[in-house]
């Protein structure tokens, strides 16, 4: 079967074309297409025809070819997950549509700057929030929003973190909307994963289209691990050349084991479990085969409330009792530091731009959404009035979970939602829906690319001299026709995500790193 | 320095990867025993059953009368999962443990692991086993050992890759020493049907993968007495017992980092080898065999509860 497609391939032209009769939807941006002619059918954008042209050029036949190879080379690097409403031990792969997202040299040049001005911005507030509270004077802040939240910890006021970082790795998640403009949608400052994908992801790109690879440069995603690894040794107490960090992973049935196994592989730093590590005179140890020997940073994947015992929840069986002292003490760093959440916190997302004129004395560079705090209650009068216009969320979910797309939900769900909305109202906020942006989605069953609707995923790295972004990011993408749902746990997909090295593709052979230098690994 | 944990995964990676090949390798060459068989009685695959250590689960699950029949054998020893023993749980469970240990195998070596277990789940394995018995084991046992060989060429020498070798290290002695036993009725009967038993030591050296090395070694002279010994006191057999425990105890020497634990492990290895030196060929003499194995096999096993709480936290 493979073998006849790629013979129909080198005889020129993969049969049908899979871009054929592509028509971007209404009031959406594609990033890719824009409509032509009254019957909306669409054309490639001037800026992207030539990167899509090799593309176009493959055939429906070469298409499903090569999304099978890009299946097939994650299912043999054991890229899955796991996942949790299904019996023990079922690993699935994360699918992944072999087109990558492009991103534009300008566009990422403004994207990059937004992102290290709000890192920059949350890091101060964590400091502040956790330390003086200064934040707390200025009027246009809601001191019961910030405290009264659960995500706020008071007993690590006073603490601070070794090296003065706590957003060590953030990730922050960012749409399109309906005209093209990238916004903010949230911030994950506790344990963002997702980044494994990016450097898988880019590897089954380049085995799977060489030829387009060939023709783009394409910025490099391939110094992530180092730089969490500097980034760890730079806040780590101790002289460098003792440093000896750790990733902490809650285990092989956890649904990122994958993840956290990869980026100790690819750091060269041990992979332990919380039983692993054992705190003696308030300094952190691991078991190992030579005996005990002392740790120094902590890369943690897990929840913080299975942190410490003695601290966060005393019926927990997990957890290192006494790392909350040695991590008080300064002799053990944790990334991300605990607490972080309150950063993070949906109903604080709202505050982010005013920290940003607070702390840094500058305009956001990057929009967000426009939010409504049902915990205000003129926010939550107008939130039951127009529920049908509104995305609904939980203030404390992740993932997808418990929200409610008002367009889409039946009157019953709304109603439904209504009663514990006015139940509840602190654990709620609510968004208009926006348009997200859509992208040229290979549909298996279908045979053709369809649009589909995408978020971006960037990863910042942050060490004392400040933050460091990942040029692209994990592209998620809703496979379910008509959803806007793009997390893994409900149907969603990943894309390789390309930031072009310039605007003019036009000219391949003019330097910069070409994509096609295979990443060791 | 590695995580207890950690070496422990280590440690049963080299073990199932071991018990693998050799359980796949032991099938193939009963089976072809079997087919070659001049006997006209029906002959049993028990010996299957016994040297896996599984004598009573089967008895349980399938009925020892069964075990004359060499499909429901191999059904049993290929696929059924309730059993930890069978090629299929096996090659899982070191599966298992290699995803524990990612970090630390090479990207070859993870892919050959994880190849070979996809294969197994995938219907290719299953028309394979109908289709040509044969070539299924032998992917098996040439999957394991390409696996072997990978580690060594990709792999960093350290603490990690020397626990996956002591674990198959250990295996291999154990299972060297198993095969040995259930056939040693036939190398110590006193009279012996020169052809039958013949063939048997034959099948018995194939299933250790000694077949020509035996041969090299002593020159075409078949005899019980020689099968034994080989198997158990060759220096130069790399499945031989006493082969795998002097590599087993320079895996703990490797390991061990002045001062610290492996103390009684060192020991209990060095001791067994002392006394595998001195009563063996005495006992080989006297006929023993089935003492001196029985020894072998506990005394493995306490190096291995030793080596558990030496270094992996056991």
């Amino acid at each position: 079967m493979a073998q006849s497609q790629s013979q129909s391939q080198t005889s020129g032209g993969g049969g049908a074309d899979a871009f054929a009769g592509y028509r971007p939807l209404p009031d959406t941006y594609d990033e890719l297409y824009v409509p032509s002619g009254p019957d909306g059918l669409g054309r490639p954008r001037a800026n992207m025809s030539k990167l899509l042209d090799p593309l176009i050029r493959l055939g429906a036949g070469e298409l499903a070819h090569r999304a099978e190879l890009a299946h097939l080379a994650l299912l043999n690097q054991g890229v899955t997950f796991s996942v949790y409403s299904d019996s023990a031990g079922v690993e699935k792969v994360f699918p992944m549509c072999p087109i990558p997202r492009i991103i534009t040299a300008s566009e990422w040049d403004t994207l990059e700057r937004g992102l290290i001005q709000r890192t920059r911005a949350l890091e101060l507030f964590l400091a502040d929030i956790y330390g003086e509270q200064a934040i707390l004077a200025n009027p246009k802040i809601p001191t019961d929003i910030i405290l009264g939240s659960d995500a706020y910890l008071p007993q690590l006021r006073g603490i601070d973190p070794p090296g003065g970082v706590r957003v060590h790795v953030g990730g922050i998640d960012l749409i399109r909307d309906g005209k093209g403009t990238f916004r903010v949608l949230e911030d994950n400052l506790r344990c963002p994963s997702g980044v494994s994908y990016v450097l898988e992801n880019r590897i089954v790109t380049k085995r799977v289209f060489p030829e387009l690879a060939r023709r783009c440069r394409v910025r490099g995603v391939d110094t992530y691990p180092t730089r969490l690894a500097d980034a760890l040794r730079s806040v780590a107490p101790g002289p460098d050349h003792e440093c000896l960090s750790v990733v902490l992973t809650p285990g092989v049935y956890n649904s990122a084991y994958f993840e956290h196994s990869f980026l100790a592989r690819m750091m060269g730093v041990m992979l332990v479990e919380a039983a692993d590590l054992f705190v003696d005179d308030d300094k952190v140890f691991a078991k190992t085969t030579q005996g005990p020997k002392r740790v120094h940073a902590i890369y943690r994947r897990t929840d913080e409330a299975f942190l410490d015992p003695e601290v966060f929840r005393p019926d927990s069986m997990l957890g290192i009792p006494g790392i909350m002292r040695a991590y008080a003490k300064g002799n053990v760093a944790l990334a991300n530091a605990p607490g972080n959440g309150i950063a993070d916190d949906k109903a604080i997302y709202p505050l982010v731009p005013e920290f940003i004129r607070y702390y840094l004395d500058e305009e956001p560079i990057l929009e967000q959404v426009s939010t409504y705090l049902c915990a205000r209650p003129d926010d939550l009068a107008y939130v039951l009035d127009h529920l049908d216009q509104l995305v609904v969320k939980m203030v404390d979910q992740a993932g997808g979970y418990g929200m409610l797309m008002g367009p889409q939900a039946s009157k019953a769900e709304r109603d439904e939602y209504a009663v514990r909305l006015r139940a509840e109202p602190r654990k709620f906020i609510a968004q208009p829906l926006i348009e997200l942006s859509t992208t040229p989605t290979w549909i298996p069953e279908r045979g053709r690319v369809e649009p589909r609707r995408i978020d971006l995923r960037p990863y910042v790295v942050s060490s004392p001299e400040g933050p460091w972004v990942l040029c692209g990011g994990l592209t998620r993408v809703a496979l379910v026709e008509g959803s806007y749902v793009v997390n893994s746990s409900q149907g969603g997909g990943s894309k390789d995500t390309w930031v072009l090295e310039d605007d003019d593709p036009d000219e391949p052979e003019a330097g910069g790193t070409l994509i096609e230098e295979m990443i060791e690994c | 320095m590695l995580i207890s944990r950690v070496a422990d995964h280590c440690f049963w990676f080299g073990r199932y990867v071991e018990r693998a090949e050799s359980t796949a390798r032991t099938l193939g060459s009963t089976r072809e025993t079997m087919l070659g068989a001049e006997r006209a009685a029906p002959i049993s695959w028990l010996p299957m059953i016994i040297v896996a250590g599984e004598r009573e689960r089967f008895a349980e699950l399938i009925g020892e009368a069964r075990a004359e029949d060499g499909e429901i054998v191999q059904n049993y020893m290929v696929w059924d999962l309730r059993t930890l023993s069978s090629l299929h749980a096996t090659i899982r469970a070191a599966r298992d443990n290699a995803r524990a240990i990612r970090d630390h195998l090479s990207i070859e070596a993870w892919e050959q692991i994880n190849g070979v277990y996809l294969w197994m789940k995938s219907t290719d394995a299953s028309a394979e086993w109908e289709r040509d018995r044969h070539g299924f084991y032998g992917r098996i046992r040439r999957g394991m050992l390409l696996l072997t060989g990978i580690m060594r060429s990709t792999m960093l020498r350290d603490d990690a890759l020397e626990f996956v070798r002591l674990g198959s290290v250990l295996e291999r002695a154990n299972q060297t020493a198993r095969i040995l036993d259930v056939h040693h009725h036939a190398i110590t009967r006193e009279r012996p049907h020169v052809v039958l038993d013949t063939a048997m030591w034959l099948g018995l050296l194939r299933a250790c993968a000694g077949f020509q090395p035996f041969m090299r070694r002593n020159r075409g002279r078949v005899t019980g007495e020689g099968v034994a010994e080989f198997l158990v006191l060759e220096s130069r057999f790399p499945r031989s017992i006493r082969y795998s425990l002097a590599s087993a105890r320079q895996r703990v020497e490797g390991i061990r980092a002045p001062d610290g634990p492996g103390e009684r492990s060192q020991q209990h290895l060095a001791a067994l080898r002392g006394w595998l030196l001195e009563r063996g060929p005495e006992l080989l003499a006297e006929g023993q065999i089935h003492e001196l194995i029985t020894h072998v096999v506990d005394e493995v096993h306490a190096c291995a509860s030793d080596i558990s709480s030496d270094f992996l936290g056991g």
